[in-house]
């Protein structure tokens, strides 16, 4: 008998970096790089190179303001965005044994 | 992939979203303002009412109120200029607080302006929103003690409709204690703890 395929998991999402950021961005409506950096223990280039991934799938927006004078960037997740992450949650659940 | 990578998946989403959660402090000072600003306007009506001065008893309630309302406004827009990162339980809480600042103002000035109730009625109403606003907060943040509090304005809210109304008011004086101060006060030291201020 043959064995049942196991589902393939969204590979723009699968790394520990961009599954924090995603997962960061999934409980707020918007967050600064700063906090990002913070929360994702990566160095500035690091996350600039996972944001830039995840933005060119189009699953976060990007926004560059001012604070004053200080140049903010803010991410956002885009519903294409919110909607691979809950499938990405759905597909690790049916990977975990049954018994979780 | 494996189920144990999965696992460690979940436990990494689970980690970074309790973590933005705690992250987005949340600060006390307006329960803490929101006792202060009440208190003195009782004060300030209990005076007057003792020089007879019963025409200004009003104005006295818009005053402070207006005056606390700027004063939440400017927190707001400082504590937004600060923040990093903006959270869907943030934008519930505003949005209730917000809904309770409109009805306190439609119960506690409109509705007896109009006639439509005695100010007799104002503090038991206004004691209903707020324990609303209070125990939501308490519900949307996961913490009882706010719950705890907000069951206490409503339980407060019974206690004036049995009590004389030259007392009801008096009332309120140990609600906000209780109900707004000390959450306030708790708030605010586990926010400045996070590093952070309000200045």
């Amino acid at each position: 008998m043959p064995e049942k395929e196991l589902p393939q998991l969204n590979t723009v999402i699968h790394s520990r970096v961009r599954l924090a950021i995603m997962s960061i961005l999934i409980s707020s409506k918007e967050v600064d790089f700063t906090f990002l950096k913070k929360s994702t223990d990566t160095t500035d280039g690091n996350l600039s190179t996972h944001l830039s991934k995840l933005e060119e799938v189009g699953f976060i927006y990007i926004k560059k303001t001012f604070r004053g004078k200080k140049p903010l960037t803010t991410v956002l997740l885009t519903d294409k965005g919110k909607e691979a992450f809950r499938e990405y949650v759905l597909t690790l659940e049916q990977i975990l044994p049954k018994s979780h | 992939m494996e189920a144990r990578q999965a696992q460690e998946d979940i436990r990494l989403i689970k980690e970074m979203i309790e973590k933005t959660k705690k992250t987005a402090a949340k600060s006390g000072t307006y329960f803490i303002l929101w006792t202060i600003i009440p208190i003195l306007a009782i004060l300030g009506m209990y005076i007057l009412h003792h020089l007879k001065n019963y025409q200004w008893i009003w104005l006295n309630w818009v005053v402070f109120t207006t005056v606390g309302i700027i004063i939440t406004v400017i927190l707001l827009i400082r504590r937004e200029s600060k923040e990093n990162v903006k959270t869907y339980v943030q934008i519930a809480i505003f949005s209730i607080w917000k809904a309770c600042g409109f009805a306190f103002i439609l119960l506690g000035f409109i509705f007896p302006w109009v006639g439509l109730y005695s100010y007799q009625t104002i503090s038991v109403m206004v004691s209903v929103i707020a324990g609303i606003g209070v125990y939501a907060t308490g519900g949307i943040t996961e913490w009882n003690l706010l719950k705890w509090c907000g069951a206490l304005w409503w339980f407060g809210a019974l206690l004036m409709v049995m009590v004389d109304y030259q007392y009801r008011t008096l009332l309120i004086i140990p609600l906000l204690v209780f109900g707004y101060l000390l959450p306030g006060i708790i708030l605010n030291r586990n926010y400045r703890q996070k590093g952070v201020s309000d200045a």
